[in-house]
This record gives C-alpha cells, structure tokens and sequence, in this order.
C-alpha cells in the first residue's frame, strides 16, 4: 500500500474533505440543512372571495375607459412627459455646445498622460501600435480586469444554462432544435472554404496584435466567430473532437493564470522604475513588443472561448 | 489617365451607392421577409462590390487593392450562404407563408413545373 495511513485516519484529514468537495462526489446541504419537500399551494375560500374582490374592483376603477379622472390623469401625464422630454433635449443639446473642440490642445484630456503615450510609448512597451502598447503594458491590470469578466460572464451562464451530457444526448432531436434547418449543404460547403481562412486571419491579427491594430479582443472575436460557423456547419459532434468541455476548461483557466503571472512578473521587475527583465526586441519585428505578444495571444484564447460558450450554452445547454 | 481614373472610378463608387439606396428603400417598402431578404442580398453583394471596385480604380495597384478584392471575395461568399439559411428559417417558422409564396419540397419540382409551363407555352 502506498498511503501510510489507515483508510480510517485518511477519512478524517482535511485532504480527504478537500479532494472529496473538490471531485463534488457529497452534497453539502445533505445531513446539515432541513430539507422539506415542496406541498401543493392551496387556496381558502375567504382568500379566493378577497382576490376575485380586487379583480373586480380593479376592472371597475382602475381600467374603466369612462372614468374621468383617469382620462384627465391620462392627458396630463402625456403633457407632462413630452415637456420633460424636450426640456431634457435642449439642455442636453445646450450642454454639448459648450464643450471644447475635439482635438484642441487646450482640452483637459490632452495632458502629460497623453503626451507620454505618444512620445516615450515606442521605446518603452516596444510596441508599434500604441493602443496595444497603452492597454498591455501600462495598463495590464485593467485589461487583466476585463479578461475577469469574460472568464466571471462564461462561468454564470454555465451555471444558469448547462445540462448534463446525458439528458443532451436523451434530448436530442427532441427539443426545438429539431425545426431548424440542419446540416445545410450550401453552407457546409461554403464553411470548409471559409473557416481556414477565418481562423489564419484571426490567428494574424493575434500575432500581429503589437503591429498594426488587432490584438487579443479583436482576435480572439474572429476566431470564436470562425467557432461558430464551423459548429453551424457540421453539428456539435465534428467541433466536440477538437474542443469539448475538458479542453475548454483546460484552455480558459490556464489562459487566465497565464496572464495572471506574465502580469504580475512584469509589475513585480518592470514597474516603479526597476529595471524591466523582459526584453523588448527590435521594434517593428514579429517577436518584439516585451509582454505585448503572449498577453495577446491568452487574451485571445480567452475571448474566444466566451464567445464560442455563449454560443453554444444559449443553443444547446453544452459545449 | 489620373483623370480618367478618378471618373472611373467615382462612377463605380455611384452606381454602388444608387444601389444601397435602392436596398434600404426595399427593406422599408416590402412587406414580406423573403422579398426584404433579396433586397437586403442586392446591397450586400452587387452594391458593396461595386463601392469597391470603384475604390480599388482610384486607389491603383498597391496592397490596399489586394484587400479590397479579398473583401469583396469573402463577401461574395459569406453573405448568399447567410440569405439563403435566413430564408430557410423563414420558411420552417412563418405558419402562413403559403398566402403569400409557393415553396417546393425539392428543386427538382420546381424545375419540372418549369418545363411543363415552357412546354404549355410552346404549344
């Protein structure tokens, strides 16, 4: 035997507890919560008179087209309503001309914050788009915040919407799936043309994310986008080969923690004037940028997983 | 030859336009949604491609070009396909599409009535 323990001592550790929630095999609320089963609502006869009393009383009051005051309620809230919504349009309008012309040097939006972005914003994140170079380096955590989101957004729609493999597949064909056109031969024929070509353009636009604009967003929309189509194509079946829901997990959480760490090894060496450890690269060139270039590439994986599971959970309740 | 480039290609550049106008006129005029499908397929192939083509004329043989016909290749490819699945469900989901079209099951029943009207005619 390899474990030294007893299987009896092994049961009370908290590694036992810890790896016996984390495999999800006990069910916490069972033996600690009182659980009732739910009984039929039933109604009284006093409760029955009350409420057919209030349904009477509202069809008589409240929605009678001969009642005058409700007419006259009616007219003024329709005054009131159009005099609020031009008020809101002139000052609102009003408010617009008074503000600074767009591009002005003046302006409080043009302010060293900006000015060093443009000037020193080359030398020091390495990247030729300066958008890229603003959002992933001087920025990470922001972005870092974002990719939360998308990874917080895909996990709340799993939990509202996913089902069980084995009620999909007792499921299938029999929900309301079945009334939509399937396996369409014109647009299989037009995917197997078209979703190479998307995903190149994608995986491009990821790569060359620090060059020209794109990046992680912009890419990884393209790619799940190209997802979609192909899954549209040739069913759920042909994409589970290649991306069920282990590799999902797989791709989205390492992705994340990839981040998390290319991140934070950056803030912790070349933030607050430390000198930066990672290098930048020859401006201009595929592998330059610093960080730019694998943040992009995870940021892509990351939305493109989003976009692919939403799909496929408001669809089919799977991936 | 600048010159004639120019009008060229501004007169591709109209034709398209003249033909978006017409596409968002039909989307607003028609009533069902398989005449404002084809309306909508007109713009989005004849009058982008032509808005293209006009650009491509006055742009001249650069890079730039090459991703203008690439547009107007994906296009061409990407937006019937997508008419076409639109009208499919429209067909599978509207209950009373019989009062305003006649569908078939099958082309070739289609192509059959064909050639029985043609056959009438000649006769």
């Amino acid at each position: 035997m390899s474990r030294r323990k007893t299987d009896e001592e092994y049961r009370q550790t908290g590694a036992f507890r810890f790896f016996r929630w984390l495999s999800g095999s006990k069910d916490a609320y069972i033996d600690t919560v009182e659980m009732k089963p739910q009984t039929e609502a039933v109604e009284t006869k006093e409760e029955e008179e009350r409420r057919e009393a209030e349904h009477k009383h509202a069809v008589e009051k409240a929605y009678d087209s001969n009642n005058r005051a409700i007419i006259v309620f009616n007219k003024i809230y329709r005054l009131v309503a159009a005099i609020f919504t031009v008020f809101l349009l002139v000052s609102l309008i009003y408010a617009v001309s008074y503000l600074p012309k767009i591009g002005d040097a003046d302006n409080a939006t043009s302010n060293e914050v900006a000015r060093r972005y443009i000037e020193n914003g080359v030398q020091e994140t390495g990247a030729v788009n300066i958008v890229s170079g603003m959002i992933l380096t001087y920025r990470a955590f922001d972005t870092f915040g974002e990719t939360n989101v998308l990874f917080i957004a895909t996990c709340c729609v799993m939990l509202m919407l996913m089902l069980d493999e084995k009620i999909l597949e007792k499921m299938d064909g029999r929900d309301d799936r079945r009334f939509e056109p399937k396996s369409d031969p014109i647009l299989k024929t037009m995917a197997s043309f078209l979703c190479p070509v998307i995903f190149i353009f994608a995986i491009y636009i990821l790569f060359n994310g620090h060059l020209s604009p794109g990046g992680g967003f912009s890419g990884g929309a393209v790619l799940g986008a190209g997802m979609i189509i192909y899954v549209n194509a040739f069913g759920f079946k042909n994409t589970q080969r290649f991306f069920n829901e282990t590799i999902y997990k797989i791709a989205k959480i390492s992705a994340l923690c990839m981040y998390g760490l290319i991140g934070s090894y950056f803030y912790i060496t070349g933030a607050n004037h430390i000198a930066n450890h990672i290098p930048l690269g020859k401006v201009g060139e595929l592998i330059s940028g610093g960080i730019i270039l694998p943040i992009n590439i995870v940021v892509g994986i990351e939305v493109a997983c989003t976009m692919y599971a939403f799909y496929a959970l408001f669809r089919r309740g799977g991936l | 030859m600048e010159m004639f480039r120019f009008v060229l290609g501004s007169a591709f550049l109209l034709i398209g336009m003249v033909v978006f106008a017409i596409e968002v006129f039909g989307i607003f005029r028609l009533n069902c949604a398989l005449n404002r499908l084809h309306s909508a397929a007109l713009g989005d192939t004849l009058g982008i491609s032509s808005c293209m083509i006009g650009l491509m004329i006055m742009e001249g043989f650069t890079f730039t070009t090459l991703k203008m016909a690439l547009v107007i290749l994906f296009f061409w490819m990407a937006s019937p396909v997508s008419s076409h699945l639109l009208a499919n469900l429209e067909i599978t989901t509207y209950a009373d599409l019989d009062s305003k079209a006649t569908t078939y099951e099958d082309i070739s029943l289609l192509e059959d009535e064909m050639k029985q009207n043609g056959a009438k005619r000649e006769n």
